[in-house]
């Protein structure tokens, strides 16, 4: 398979054969079989959060900020359901890393699993592009393959949702056996599903899954692992990002104008080699160009207010 | 765009069949406080009839019901949540054996809550108004089924485009000609009545005039009153673009305005449209309500039946969304 043909595709927003996603998913299957849960990676670093199926979104994303050619980047997750273009996000991603192994690591977010994508929006899409839900299964395949996290110079590190209570050292997430659909409950799942806040202790998660924790599990996590920031993604920020519990913590977020309706701008975080944090923000592409044609095509019925 | 505001029944009577088949609705507050049993069942059974008359309505409830957006059924439970507790309320403080009640739903389309209403109070008369097309579907539906009919009162005359019995009045018009709605007023309900007034997503589609008139005037005419508005707010335009984004959201995949969301763009503005020296107005976001409304038992029931993904999200939208209640 020609990989540069299938990115030049998937930027386009075109169909992608269902061979050739087979082909695609199982040679990610293999190289990320062998990442380990917690991968580490050196500075200088673009740190991404959410994506859901924004593509001209994440294509903006990597204008702005370099470009893969030339630089590494972190996906925190979610890159899926939500969006018009799920998949194409998803296998850009996919493409991308098996051409540039060394400067894409993809992160699993609370949307990559069977449960999830079936309410928000992937399985319907690929059903709708498809006729049939195979691409769907080869994709969730590869979900369960995704790292859990990322560690920075020794010193960041990323993740999808947050902590968790199951977990207090790096070494009981290795311990987990990741090559799954992701449990109810659980290290795996709160480290997909928490959210910081302020808390004074482990409280239950709005959500339904995952815990809301604190400064003070913060401080002990950055502690014990001496580390100095958690960077996640996860939750909207209208500002992009926001630091928490005296910068200890960083949401990320990267899907400007989320699901379309929210206004919102989005952020990428660049670690410099001194440990730095660079934060761009950028705005979501119009629905239409200048002079009115759709720069994103959508076949979705609007169902998305209260009328 | 007086079709397109038409259309924007079916959503609403989508979104409400959807939040029944996750059981989101009814909650235990509609089936012991509001003493609407049978909410499911008659729902469903209008839904049935919906098939065989409006296919293409129907077809956005198997959509909505398909998609089931665990948003969407929040804001849903919590939009008809309100509604009813605001109808149960209104009626207890009001009723009692000897007195006439009346309760006047503008823009009614689809609603159902006159069947469960109706029932309890022997002393109510409700009237629904909408456009004709909606009108006459519902009336076509609510005719068909002996179930309806039976709560209703048997229908009367031979017009098959109007639901008319000796309690319940099911008449088309088109709210932006106010003389129109205060003639059927005059024919159909008593001024000395107490009346609780229902405009759940109907302000929002009418322009500022219009609306306004609409308002002074059927407060002027009802000695005493009570009227529960649901709709959007815009926001403040500086820093915050969720009102503008929805504008244009709306019109271009729909063709549907909504005039006066950036003028009523927050609580306090929007609590202007019932403002003056007579009248008691109480507003809150639909977010504000969750928050300090709902028990956290309920909120924990809420959350066991689906996983809701981004509360930031949810936060974000039923805070445009808001509650008033204002009573003279």
């Amino acid at each position: 398979m020609k990989l540069d043909e299938t990115i030049a595709l998937l930027r386009q927003g075109k169909h992608v054969s269902e061979e050739t996603v087979f082909e695609l998913c199982l040679r990610a299957q293999e190289l990320l079989m062998n990442e380990a849960n917690v991968t580490h990676v050196d500075t200088p670093v673009t740190i991404c959060g959410d994506i859901h199926g924004q593509l001209h979104d994440l294509l903006t994303l990597f204008d702005k900020s370099g470009g893969v050619e030339n630089n590494k980047y972190i996906f925190l997750g979610d890159f899926v359901d939500r969006g018009f273009y799920s998949l194409e996000s998803f296998l850009l991603l996919l493409t991308y890393k098996l051409r540039y192994p060394d400067r894409v690591t993809m992160i699993r977010g609370n949307h990559e699993t069977r449960q999830i994508t079936k309410v928000y929006g992937f399985y319907d899409e690929i059903v709708r592009k498809y006729g049939n839900s195979n691409v769907w299964r080869y994709c969730c395949e590869v979900f369960d393959y995704l790292s859990l996290g990322a560690i920075i110079n020794g010193r960041v590190f990323c993740v999808h949702g947050g902590l968790s209570p199951d977990v207090t050292t790096i070494n009981q997430i290795r311990a987990i056996d990741r090559k799954q659909e992701v449990p109810h409950e659980g290290a795996m799942c709160d480290l997909l599903w928490s959210d910081p806040d302020e808390v004074s202790t482990w409280s239950l998660s709005p959500r339904g899954a995952g815990f809301l924790f604190g400064k003070n599990e913060v401080d002990q996590f950055l502690h014990t692992n001496d580390f100095e920031l958690i960077a996640r993604a996860h939750q909207l920020v209208m500002e992009g990002y926001k630091e928490m519990f005296d910068g200890g913590l960083v949401t990320v977020w990267s899907a400007p104008n989320y699901c379309y309706r929210c206004g919102n701008v989005a952020a990428v975080l660049r670690i410099e080699d001194t440990l730095d944090r660079n934060y761009m923000i950028f705005e979501a592409v119009p629905a239409q160009d200048d002079v009115g044609n759709a720069i994103i095509p959508s076949k979705k019925p609007q169902m998305d207010y209260f009328l | 765009m007086d079709r397109a505001i038409q259309q924007t029944d079916y959503d609403a009577f989508s979104c409400k069949i959807c939040a029944i088949s996750k059981m989101y609705l009814p909650s235990s507050k509609e089936l012991e406080f509001c003493g609407m049993r049978g909410f499911s069942e008659l729902h469903m059974a209008y839904a049935q009839q919906l098939k065989g008359l409006n296919r293409r309505a129907y077809g956005k409830v198997q959509t909505a019901i398909r998609q089931g957006q665990p948003l969407m059924n929040y804001g849903t439970y919590l939009r008809t949540l309100i509604v009813d507790i605001e109808c149960k309320s209104f009626l207890e403080n009001a009723a009692n054996e000897n007195s006439k009640i009346q309760i006047l739903n503008l823009g009614c389309g689809s609603d159902l809550r006159m069947l469960f209403f109706l029932n309890q109070y022997p002393q109510l008369t409700w009237i629904d108004l909408d456009f004709a097309e909606s009108v006459s579907l519902k009336a076509k539906i609510l005719k068909k089924n002996e179930q309806f009919r039976n709560t209703l009162g048997e229908p009367q005359g031979a017009d098959d485009t109007e639901y008319i019995s000796d309690r319940y009045l099911l008449k088309s018009c088109n709210l932006n000609h106010t003389q129109k709605v205060l003639d059927i007023l005059l024919e159909s309900s008593v001024p000395e009545v107490p009346t609780l007034v229902i405009t759940e997503c109907v302000l929002c589609y009418m322009d500022l005039s219009q609306s306004q008139a609409l308002i002074d005037n059927v407060v002027s005419f009802y000695e005493t009153g009570t009227w529960v508005s649901y709709d959007p707010i815009g926001g403040n335009e500086a820093d915050d673009r969720f009102g503008a984004i929805m504008q244009a959201n709306l019109w271009e995949s729909r063709q549907l305005e909504l005039p006066t969301l950036m003028f009523f763009n927050s609580v306090e503005k929007y609590a202007q449209r019932f403002e003056d020296e007579t009248k008691h107005t109480q507003i809150e976001t639909v977010w504000q309500y969750y928050i300090q409304q709902i028990p956290q038992e309920e909120k924990n029931r809420l959350k066991s039946l689906q996983f809701l993904d981004e509360i930031e999200e949810l936060k974000l939208i039923l805070s445009h969304y808001v509650h008033s209640k204002s009573s003279w």
